[in-house]
C-alpha cells in the first residue's frame, strides 16, 4: 500500500520542483542582461590649450572620447566654476571637440565649446554639482526644510588640479575664506568606462559602456552644528530634452549594498515617447566612513526635480555657458541621512556615488553565483527524488516479475 | 515483558494515578478542599497555569534582541554578525546542557530545587543582560545571554517534567500543546510590549527585568508557597506523590547509546537541524528585512515577524491532531519542508506580500514540530529515548549557535538576498534528508510512514504478542 502511494507523491513533488525552478529561472532571466558594446577611450586634458606646461586659469577641462562602432560619446568634465559633467552623444565615430579657449575662460559667451560636426549630435546633457547645503537637524527628523545654513556655492570653490589615472580623474576643492574647510575638502572622482561591468568600490554600481560614474565625498569639513546634516544639489541641463522624472525601482538583489533594495533613476526622455535618452542612476545610500562597511551606510533620499534658473546655472558653470545657448535646467536635492541616523559630526565623512550616462540605464541582474547556487540547491533534491522514484519503480518491477513464479505446490 | 511494564508505567492511566492519589489521601485520613486535592482536576488546572507561567519569563526574554535589533545595533555600534552573537551565546551552553539537564533534575537537584536554580539562572542572566545594555558594554550582554541560556532550556525540561508528572495519560498531548502555544504567544507579545515601553522614560531593558522577575521568579515561589500554604493539610500527600513519581524525566541518559542510533535517526537529526536553522535566525533578523525590502513600518514589520508564532499557537494542537489521525509522518515532514522552502523563495525572489509567506512559514513550522519529534520515538527503543532527544536538542542548539553567527556575517557582507538563499540551501539539505528518509524507510520496511490505522494495528499486535 505504501508503494502505491509513493509514486504519485514523488511525481507530484518532482513536478512542484520543476515549476519552482522554472519560475525562478524565468524571473532571473528577465534580470540577466549583458552589455556587449565596447568603446575605445582616449583621454585629453585641456585639449587645444596653447601651452601644455601651464594650465587654464580657474579650472581645467577633461575630455574623454569613448568611440564605439558607429557612434561617439564625449565626456567633458570641467572645474571652471561648479564641477560639471557634459555628455554629448554623436552618431559618427569621427566627431571631435573644438574649444575657443579665450572665450571659454572668459565665461560670458556661449558657443566657445563645440562638438563637430554639430549635425551629428544626437543627445547632450550636463550635470552640474551646484551646491552643498547644510542644516541643523535639532529634532532628529531629517527634514531639510528649516534651519538651513548659508549654502556652499560650488561655483565659487577653489579647485585643485585634475589628478588623472587612466580614464578617471579626481578633483578636490575648498570653499574660499571659510574656516569650516580649513582641514577638509569636497572631492569628486570621475570614472569613464569602456565596457559594461561592475565598479570595484562600494556601492559597486553596475555600469554600461555608455556611462560614467561620479563619486562625491566630503572629508574633514567642520559641521556648523553638532546635529547638522548635508544635502547636495544637482542640476541637470539639457538643450531640447532635460531629465524630467525620477523613478525609484525596486530590485530584489541587495548583494552589493546589503539591505538596500532600491535604485533611483533620473531619466530624460522625449516628450510623448518612452524611449530613454539619458539618465542619472544611483542607489539611495551613502557611506559615512572610508571603509564603506554596513555600519557606515546611511540612506539618502531625493527631492522632486524642479525647474531652476538657467541663467544662474550658466553663471555658475563655465561648461554650461560655453556649450549651451539656451539651457533648460532642472534641479533636485539629495539629502543624506534619515531620522535617527548618526549625524555628519560622528565621522565627518560622507560619500555618495552616481552613475551618469546616455541611453537606457543598466538594470541590476543576478550574479552568476546566485543562479548557480539556486540551480544546484534546488536541483539536487529533485534529482534525488527522481532517481529514488526510478529505483523503487525498478525494484517493484523486479518484485512483480519474481512473484510471477508461483510455488508449485 | 519488561518493555510492556515500562510502557505501562510511563503512559499510565489517568484513572490509575488519581485512584492512587485518592487512596493515599484517604489513607492519610484528612479531609481536603477539592482545590488542594492533587488528584482533582481543578488543582491540576491551577498547576497547569503555574507551569505555563514558569516558562513565561524565559520565553519572553528569548527574543528580546530581535525586538530591539535596530536600537541595540545603533546604540552599541554593532554590525549584524556581532548582534547575532546574542543568540549564539544563548545556544552554546545548551549544546552540552541538553544532555545533562534531565540528569541534573533527576539525580542531583531534584525537580523542585532544580526548577528554582534554573529560574534563578534565567533571572540573573537577564539582569546581567540588562546591566550590560545600561552601561553600554556588549561583552556583559553576551555574558548575560550565556547565563540566561543555561537556565532557559533546562527550565523547559523542568516544565516538561512537571507536565509528565501531573498529566500522564491522555491529557499529556494537550498540555504539551498548550505549553507550546503559551510559549509562542508570549514570544509575540515580547515584540509588541518592548516597543510600547520605549516611549516611557525608563531604560527599556528594565522592563524585561520587571517582566522576568514578576512571572518567573515570583510564580516559582508562589507555586511552591501555594503548595505549602493552602495545601497544608495535604502537604504530606503532595510530598508523597511527588516522591512516588520520583520526579523523573522518564529518561536515562547514556552517551554510549549514540553509537547504536539507526540511520533513519541520523536523518531525522539532520532534518531537525537544517530546518530550525532556517527559521529561528530568520525571525531574529526578519524585522529589518521587512522594513527595508517591503517598505513596512516598524510596527508592521514586527507584526509580520511574529505572525509565525501567532499562527503556530492555535495551529500546533490542530495539526498535531491531524497528524495523529492520519499518520504518515514522513510525508507531512516533506510537505512542511517544501512549504517552508516555498515561503523563503517567495521572500527572496519576489515582492509578493510577505504576510502570505510568513503565514505559510507559521503553518509549516507547526506542522513539522508535530510530525518530526514523535518520529524519534518510532525509531528508537524506550531506554534510548532520553539520549536521542537530548542529542537532538544538543545538535539543534549547536546548529543554531553556529548559523546565528553565520547569518549575521552573511548579512553584513552580502545582504539579504544571499541570506535568504543560504536559508533555502539549508532547507534543501533538509529536503534531501527527508527524501532519503522516505526511501530508506520504504526500502527497509520501517514504520515511520505508516498511516494511523496501520500503526494502531501494529501496536495491538505487539501488545497481544506481549501478552
Amino acid at each position: 500500500m505504501a508503494a502505491a502511494v509513493k509514486t504519485p507523491i514523488s511525481g507530484a513533488a518532482a513536478s512542484l520542483f520543476l515549476i519552482l525552478l522554472f519560475s525562478v529561472l524565468s524571473s532571473a532571466q528577465s534580470y540577466f542582461r549583458g552589455e556587449t558594446t565596447r568603446r575605445n577611450l582616449s583621454v585629453e586634458l585641456n585639449p587645444g590649450w596653447p601651452s601644455p606646461s601651464s594650465r587654464p586659469p580657474n579650472g581645467e577641462l577633461l575630455h574623454v572620447r569613448a568611440v564605439g562602432d558607429n557612434d561617439t560619446l564625449h565626456f567633458l568634465f570641467c572645474s571652471q566654476g561648479a564641477p560639471t559633467l557634459l555628455l554629448v552623444h554623436t552618431n559618427t565615430s569621427s566627431s571631435s571637440l573644438k574649444v575657443n579657449w579665450k572665450e571659454f575662460v572668459s565665461r560670458n559667451v556661449s558657443g566657445s565649446l563645440k562638438v563637430e560636426p554639430e549635425s551629428s549630435v544626437l543627445y547632450s546633457s550636463a550635470t552640474v554639482f551646484s551646491r552643498l547645503l547644510e542644516y541643523d537637524d535639532v529634532n532628529n527628523t531629517a527634514e531639510p526644510t528649516s534651519d538651513l545654513f548659508p549654502p556652499y556655492e560650488l561655483g565659487s570653490f577653489l579647485w585643485s588640479r585634475l589628478v588623472l589615472s587612466g580614464p578617471s580623474a579626481r578633483l578636490c576643492g575648498v570653499a574660499p575664506d571659510n574656516a569650516t574647510f580649513a582641514n577638509g575638502s569636497l572631492c569628486l572622482q570621475l570614472s569613464v568606462f569602456g565596457e559594461g561591468g561592475r565598479a570595484e568600490s562600494w556601492p559597486r554600481l553596475l555600469h554600461t559602456a555608455n556611462s560614467s560614474q561620479v563619486e562625491v565625498w566630503l572629508d574633514g569639513v567642520l559641521p556648523r552644528a553638532t546635529q547638522s546634516r548635508f544635502l547636495l544639489e544637482l542640476q541637470a541641463v539639457g538643450g531640447a530634452y532635460r531629465p524630467s522624472r525620477v523613478e525609484v525601482q525596486r530590485s530584489i538583489d541587495d548583494e552589493f549594498t546589503p539591505s538596500i533594495f532600491k535604485v533611483s533613476r533620473w531619466l530624460s526622455s522625449e516628450n510623448g515617447s518612452s524611449e530613454i535618452l539619458g539618465f542619472l542612476q544611483w542607489k539611495p545610500v551613502a557611506s559615512r566612513g572610508r571603509d564603506s562597511s554596513v555600519e557606515n551606510a546611511t540612506p539618502c533620499h531625493h527631492s522632486a526635480p524642479r525647474p531652476q534658473s538657467s541663467e544662474d546655472t550658466a553663471r555658475a558653470s563655465g561648461l554650461v555657458r560655453a556649450f549651451y545657448a539656451e539651457p533648460q535646467t532642472v534641479g533636485l536635492n539629495v539629502s543624506f541621512g534619515l531620522a535617527g541616523d548618526p549625524f555628519y559630526n560622528s565621522t565627518r565623512f560622507l560619500r555618495w556615488t552616481v552613475l551618469i550616462g546616455s541611453g537606457s540605464p543598466p538594470v541590476e541582474s543576478f550574479s552568476p553565483l546566485v543562479l548557480a547556487i539556486m540551480a544546484v540547491g534546488l536541483g539536487t533534491p529533485m534529482i534525488l527524488l527522481v532517481l529514488g522514484g526510478v529505483y523503487v519503480c525498478i525494484r517493484k518491477r523486479v518484485a512483480v516479475t519474481a512473484a510471477a513464479y508461483q510455488p508449485i505446490n | 515483558m519488561a518493555d510492556y511494564e515500562e510502557r505501562q508505567s510511563l503512559l499510565g492511566d489517568g484513572d490509575e494515578g488519581s485512584s492512587t492519589g485518592r487512596h493515599t489521601a484517604g489513607g492519610a485520613g484528612r479531609p481536603m478542599l477539592a482545590i488542594c486535592d492533587p488528584s482533582h482536576i481543578l488543582h491540576r488546572v491551577i498547576v497547569l497555569i503555574f507551569m505555563c507561567f514558569l516558562g513565561f519569563g524565559s520565553y519572553f526574554c528569548y527574543d528580546n534582541p530581535a525586538a530591539l535589533q535596530t536600537q541595540v545595533i545603533q546604540d552599541l555600534s554593532l554590525n549584524t554578525k556581532e548582534f547575532m552573537q546574542l543568540y549564539a551565546w544563548y545556544s552554546w551552553p545548551n549544546v552540552v546542557l541538553c544532555f545533562f539537564g534531565g540528569f541534573l533534575l533527576d539525580r542531583v537537584f531534584g525537580i523542585r530545587l532544580g526548577t528554582i536554580i534554573f529560574s534563578l539562572f534565567v533571572c540573573v542572566g537577564q539582569v546581567i543582560f540588562a546591566t550590560g545594555a545600561l552601561v553600554n558594554h556588549f561583552w556583559l550582554m553576551e555574558v548575560g545571554r550565556f547565563v540566561f541560556g543555561i537556565g532557559g532550556e533546562s527550565l523547559a525540561v523542568a516544565q516538561n517534567t512537571y507536565a509528565v508528572n501531573w498529566f500522564k495519560g491522555k491529557e499529556l498531548n494537550l498540555v504539551f500543546g498548550l505549553q507550546l502555544s503559551m510559549a509562542r504567544l508570549v514570544m509575540t507579545q515580547n515584540m509588541e510590549i518592548i516597543h510600547y515601553n520605549l516611549n516611557l522614560p525608563f531604560p527599556y531593558f528594565l522592563f524585561c527585568l520587571l517582566h522576568m522577575y514578576l512571572f518567573t521568579y515570583v510564580f516559582d515561589f508562589f507555586f511552591l508557597s501555594l503548595a505549602a500554604v493552602t495545601c497544608l493539610f495535604s502537604l504530606i500527600c503532595a510530598l508523597k506523590i511527588l516522591h512516588k513519581e520520583q520526579g523523573k524525566t522518564g529518561e536515562v541518559i547514556k552517551l554510549t547509546d549514540v553509537k547504536d542510533f539507526p540511520f533513519p535517526l541520523w536523518l531525522i537529526f539532520i532534518i531537525c537541524v537544517a530546518y530550525y536553522v532556517a527559521v529561528f535566525p530568520f525571525i531574529g533578523l526578519g524585522q529589518v528585512f521587512f522594513i527595508e525590502k517591503f517598505n513596512f513600518s516598524p510596527a508592521e514589520a514586527r507584526a509580520v515577524n511574529s505572525i509565525v508564532y501567532i499562527i503556530s499557537a492555535p495551529a500546533s494542537p490542530l495539526l498535531g491532531f491531524v497528524v495523529d489521525r492520519t499518520g504518515r509522518n514522513v510525508v507531512w515532514v516533506m510537505i512542511a519542508v517544501v512549504a517552508t522552502l516555498a515561503a523563503h523563495m517567495m521572500l527572496a525572489f519576489t515582492f509578493w506580500n510577505p504576510w502570505i509567506a510568513m503565514s505559510l512559514l507559521g503553518v509549516s513550522y507547526s506542522l513539522l514540530a508535530c510530525a518530526l519529534w514523535p518520529m524519534v520515538a518510532f525509531v528508537v527503543p524506550e531506554h534510548q529515548l532520553g539520549t536521542a532527544y537530548g542529542f537532538m536538542q544538543s545538535i539543534q542548539n549547536l546548529g543554531l549557535a553556529l548559523v546565528a553567527m553565520a547569518a549575521g556575517a552573511i548579512l553584513d557582507t552580502r545582504g539579504y538576498l544571499f541570506l535568504e538563499m543560504f536559508f533555502c540551501i539549508c532547507l534543501c539539505f533538509a529536503l534531501m534528508a527527508v527524501v532519503m528518509l522516505y526511501f530508506v524507510n520504504y526500502l527497509r520496511g520501517g514504520e515511520l510512514n505508516l498511516s494511523a490505522a496501520a500503526r494502531a494495528k501494529l501496536q495491538k499486535e505487539a501488545t497481544s504478542d506481549a501478552e
